[in-house]
């Protein structure tokens, strides 16, 4: 029996067990390392070599990873990013070249409805394919990732989960994007469900319920900004002091509260935002379960805030260059975050029989959805 | 005769890790630890998986995470056994990273150059059936927006044949959208927006802007454009999104602009011929500097602004057709006065032409 993290430890415990089951043991410089030969290797390439240098990137990542007592280890080829981008390529990428220029003649010979129709249809399977995208690109994610031998999977296609994935969005955006949290949470726990690892699989039940008070703040923002320039402005013409009435100063103070008005927008919407996503990976992690392991994800608000500015100081600083390093900086805030609790039976962990996909997560790849 | 490894095996089927050793026999080996036994297995199945800190990891071809893990120096008798280390893959690590690199770039260069001067020529072999079928296609009746009457048709007709030797592979029309353009699509069709000739002062002016897009026509510029975009969106498909499109437009800019001024020689060569005066055509572009604000570019200057927009100035294409005119010769004007009123007039007078963009939905 491995022990991951008793479940009742509380944070006095900690010194006995200092780390978590998840560590990650790379170094930004053993990264660069990697990192340069990439973009050089993709430039000459025209782009070509992008899924090797992804291929190269993970196996370092996904090597410098421990899970208890062993690393894991990433056996994804590049080769077969690459055939899921021809895949894509070929089957939806030409065929809707075509669709655009037939609905394009459509519009120019006067049938604009029926050109409208075709690109709204196609607006559809784009979303329809979003969703399989998704599902697919977790199930080829885990289907590479080995641990002892062991790797994980799915047997599910995925097509099931694309219509769940359309109607459960239309249905969070109709009330006024009102259930959105119900969409995503719902959405995570139906793709999880789907998966397995050796030959548990994996129960994924995250409420939404929890998650209201964090959207509400983020949905609430512009209207409290907006309701409380009123009430100021109201204010200010009840005291007789309106800024026309005091002439230039008046227009000087009326145009620095715009700006301030501006930047609380710009600054306290992206705030609010990392708030509600740092609430909704904490859930969504923390619902999730294997067979006797528990997981959860410890970054608070603050952590994410953090990583945030740390990363935009970094690609301005390098000029853009650092960049590159965004892979390792998010595959290292994840796995840092990262805990599991329980215990696992060595014995019991045994090969996943789910079938193995020779292509990529192409689809994903082309819709510019990618994760970590 | 075997000789004894140790490493850390995991056989795929449980998470078990095992101390074993290494059992070589010939081309075979066994993995054995204490009473344990597995095997035989042959070397020519063993796959190089990763480099994992020091320790090198193999695997075995049909045994789904089956590992071998060698910590330290592999000694030399068993790495002669087993497959070289992978770094980048195949092709980088059989070169070296930088004859690599080397070789990759000169092989994208010689694809875009590929893409960017093959449609030249392919563009002439494309049969005109392919042509006409796909500029049907694109334009058919225009959503009934072309304008007829009996007396502008004759109009039109007739400055067409003064421009075209082969006026009947043309199908020049006017459409009843109030737009100052004219565009060329595949085909042979040439269709000029009314606002042009409502804007137009001369049907010299109108002459020169017709000469141009059959210009477009006969240089097969559509067909060519059509083949390099599709070019390059393959060459530059790999590229992401943004950098792509980027580069894609660049180089299909520069390419529209050398199209554009091969479309104005053709147009000055035409109007020379059917004896029609440049001077219309000049004075049309010079109005539309006016509008562009090219006029007031210092000459030495417009180059920057002019490679970046995808037709020449308009300032230097008036000096282009102002050079082209022959002094002492006797112009004749492209049309008479009333078939110049009747080619003008003739989307108003057409009530059954539908007018407007394709968008509006009334």
């Amino acid at each position: 029996m491995l022990a991951a993290k008793d479940m009742g430890e509380s944070m006095n415990d900690e010194q006995l067990q200092p780390h978590s089951a998840f560590r990650f043991h790379g170094s930004w410089q053993e990264f660069a390392r990697i990192a340069f030969p990439n973009l050089l290797l993709t430039i000459v390439t025209l782009g070509i070599y992008r899924f090797w240098a992804t291929t190269r990137e993970r196996e370092y990542l996904w090597g410098k990873t421990e899970f208890i007592d062993e690393r894991l280890e990433w056996t994804g080829r590049g080769m077969e990013l690459f055939i899921g981008f021809i895949m894509v390529f070929v089957l939806i990428g030409l065929p809707f070249i075509v669709i655009q220029l037939v609905s394009q003649g459509l519009i120019f010979q006067g049938v604009p409805v029926l050109a409208g129709l075709l690109t709204f249809a196609m607006f559809l399977s784009l979303f329809y394919l979003t969703g399989v995208a998704y599902f697919r690109a977790l199930r080829y994610r885990l289907s590479r990732t080995y641990w002892r031998g062991i790797r994980g999977g799915s047997d599910d296609p995925g097509f099931q989960y694309g219509l769940s994935y359309n109607w459960k969005w239309i249905v969070g955006w109709l009330p006024i994007f009102l259930m959105v949290p119900w969409a995503m949470i719902s959405l995570w726990n139906d793709r999880w469900n789907a998966m397995s690892f050796g030959p548990h699989r994996f129960s994924a039940t995250a409420q939404w319920t929890p998650l209201m008070k964090r959207y509400l703040l983020f949905y609430l923002v512009p209207f409290l900004i907006f309701v409380g320039a009123v009430i100021f402005g109201i204010s200010m013409a009840a005291s007789g002091g309106a800024p026309a009435a005091m002439g230039g100063a008046g227009m000087a103070i009326g145009g620095i509260l715009a700006i301030v008005a501006v930047l609380i927008f710009y600054i306290m919407l992206p705030l609010a935002a990392l708030a509600f996503y740092s609430k909704y990976f904490r859930l969504a992690v923390g619902g999730l379960r294997l067979h006797t392991l528990e997981f959860a994800f410890r970054a608070r608000s603050v952590d994410w805030v953090l990583f945030f500015l740390a990363n935009m100081a970094i690609i301005i600083c390098t000029l853009g260059i650092g960049y590159i390093f965004m892979p390792y900086r998010n595959w290292k805030f994840f796995v840092e975050h990262m805990e599991a609790y329980g215990e696992i039976n060595i014995d019991e962990l045994t090969q996943s029989q789910t079938v193995v996909e020779k292509h990529g997560e192409g689809l994903l790849d082309a819709f510019d959805v990618g994760a970590i | 005769m075997s000789t004894f490894f140790t490493a850390a095996h995991y056989d795929g089927q449980k998470a078990v890790k095992r101390a074993v050793e290494v059992e070589v026999m010939g081309p075979q080996f066994y993995v054995v630890e204490n009473a344990w036994r597995s095997g035989p297995f042959a070397f020519a199945d063993v796959a190089y998986v990763t480099k994992q800190g020091d320790a090198d990891v193999y695997g075995l071809a049909g045994h789904d995470g089956w590992r071998l893990i060698l910590s330290g120096p592999i000694p030399a008798d068993l790495s002669a056994m087993l497959p070289a280390p992978r770094k980048y893959g195949g092709w980088v690590d059989r070169l070296g990273l930088g004859k690599a690199a080397i070789a990759f770039a000169l092989t994208s260069a010689a694809a875009v150059a590929v893409v960017l001067f093959s449609p030249q020529w392919l563009a002439p072999l494309i049969p005109d059936s392919v042509d006409d079928s796909l500029g049907d296609a694109l334009v058919g009746d225009f959503g009934g927006r072309f304008c007829h009457t009996p007396a502008g048709d004759a109009a039109l007709q007739k400055l067409v044949a003064s421009l075209d030797d082969a006026p009947q592979d043309l199908r020049v029309e006017v459409a009843n959208i109030d737009m100052l353009n004219a565009v060329a699509l595949p085909g042979g069709n040439v269709i000029l927006f009314d606002g042009l000739l409502k804007q137009a002062r001369s049907p010299d002016e109108v002459a020169g802007v017709l000469a141009h897009e059959i210009g477009h026509v006969r240089e097969r510029h559509v067909m060519q454009a059509l083949l390099r975009q599709m070019g390059l969106a393959v060459v530059l498909g790999g590229v992401d999104g943004n950098s792509g499109a980027l580069v894609n437009n660049m180089l299909a800019m520069s390419y529209s602009r050398d199209a554009e001024a091969e479309a104005d020689a053709y147009a000055m060569q035409a109007l020379g011929s059917a004896n029609i005066s440049p001077v219309g055509t000049a004075s049309f572009f010079d109005r539309l500097s006016q509008l562009d604000g090219s006029a007031g570019v210092v000459k030495d200057n417009a180059g920057i602004t002019g490679y970046l927009s995808s037709h020449p100035l308009s300032a230097s294409r008036k000096d282009a057709f102002e050079k082209s005119i022959v002094k002492g010769k006797n112009y004749k004007p492209a049309l008479t006065p009333t078939e110049w009123t009747e080619l003008k007039t003739m989307c108003a007078q057409d009530r059954e032409a539908k007018s407007g963009l394709g968008f509006d939905f009334n």
